[in-house]
């Protein structure tokens, strides 16, 4: 067999096409003849190349330029275009907004000093809303300088309490003790008394102004 | 095959679903077979849109008693191909195997290093030069057969060719083609 016809056959022998006699007379060749040898491997190379081509993907504006040059455009159906209209609504992102503003209307209405449930010609006038969130403002600012003015007071009475109180607490530790009865006796009396008496005007005091 | 005759039958009614779906049946195969036979992406998307258009176009004059819809398509296809190749052929620049680029872009195999990768795409570079650097009839030929996976019989009906022929083609085709790729890895 000479290198033409190993040429001739080389696409029947790799497809298995050859009989068993013409084999035979090939595979003798081969054994033989290196530069048939590596001819085999190439082309056994490339084929292999073409077996493991992958497929490309076409662009995916492909398809519908053929269908707009061929059919027009096409019309969906009032379904698929009521699924298109509805199909951002359905994300949780939208959820969201919509949560928020229903918070920040009912903040709003709350604000306002709304009745929902009681709504009359006047609450639909944007002037009163405005009216009403005004005057909560403005109530809300008093009741809240009034809370402040009125821990002041507490703080203020508080501290002048906490100043009398170790004063009170030194003086019969800081004192010798003294013999029962006597003038002595009588003048510790009297400051312990007055000590009480003081605490007592100054505690009431304090009691009356935490009251609200 | 049966789907493709009956999908023709109802384009012929006007059915335009049945149009679509024929389309996302073939595309896909002419759009490769144009990029295999020019080894541009751009052309192979023009050339597919106007194979689809002239298979609209005559559609009617399809008969399924000479062969299946898929071998007219391709028949169809490959008769466009070698126009469009003689009508460009006085603008195309005759080119070196060392000036040719191509590029081809793969989806990586998983679990692929990348230089096996690397290498896998530079061999597909190689064999797509090297298809473009065969002539048109072996060109088509090898990538019919070998790229296509079409038999000889129904590359004979689309080449218009006796299997003789055909065999002979993909044959000194394919010999060529494996010179090409081993010389340009040397």
């Amino acid at each position: 067999m000479t290198h033409l016809e190993i040429e001739h056959l080389a696409s029947d022998y790799l497809e298995g096409q050859l009989d068993a006699a013409a084999r035979a007379q090939m595979e003798k060749h081969l054994d033989a003849c290196e530069e048939c040898r590596g001819l085999m491997g190439s082309l056994r190379e490339a084929l292999d190349l073409c077996h493991t081509a992958e497929a490309l993907e076409p662009p995916p504006w492909m398809v519908p330029n053929i269908l707009r040059a061929t059919i027009g455009e096409s019309r969906p159906a009032f379904s698929e275009r009521l699924q298109a209209f509805l199909r951002p609504v359905f994300q949780l992102r939208v959820a969201y907004t919509v949560a928020m503003a229903v918070f920040s209307i009912s903040i709003l209405i709350n604000a306002s000093g709304l009745n929902v449930r009681k709504l009359r010609l006047s609450d639909l006038n944007p002037g009163t809303w405005f009216y009403r969130a005004n005057q909560a403002g403005h109530l809300l600012a008093a009741r809240a300088e009034r809370f402040y003015y009125d821990l002041r007071v507490v703080y203020e009475i508080e501290s002048r309490l906490s100043q009398l109180r170790p004063s009170n607490a030194r003086k019969p530790a800081s004192e010798p003790a003294r013999p029962a009865g006597g003038a002595s006796d009588k003048g510790v009396a009297r400051d312990s008394q007055m000590a009480w008496i003081g605490t007592s005007k100054i505690d009431r005091l304090a009691a009356s102004a935490r009251k609200p | 095959m049966e789907q493709d005759h009956e999908l023709v039958k109802q384009c012929l009614t006007g059915d335009n679903l049945a149009w679509e779906n024929l389309l996302h049946l073939h595309s896909r195969k002419i759009y490769n077979l144009c990029y295999r036979f020019t080894g541009r992406r751009e052309d192979a998307d023009d050339l597919t849109q106007e194979v689809f258009i002239k298979i609209f176009q005559t559609l009617k004059s399809f008969d399924p008693a000479q062969g299946s819809f898929s071998t007219w398509l391709n028949r169809v296809a490959r008769n466009h191909l070698v126009d469009h190749y003689r009508r460009t052929k006085k603008d195309r620049v005759t080119s070196s195997l060392e000036e040719t680029s191509v590029r081809i872009e793969e989806k990586p195999a998983r679990g692929e290093h990348p230089i096996e990768r690397l290498e896998h795409r530079e061999r597909h570079e190689a064999l797509q030069a090297a298809l473009e650097h065969l002539s048109p009839e072996l060109r088509e030929a090898v990538i019919l057969r070998d790229l296509q996976d079409l038999d000889y019989a129904e590359i004979a009906q689309v080449l218009s060719v006796p299997q003789g022929t055909v065999k002979s083609r993909i044959n000194r085709g394919r010999l060529e083609l494996a010179r090409l790729i081993k010389r340009m890895d040397e």
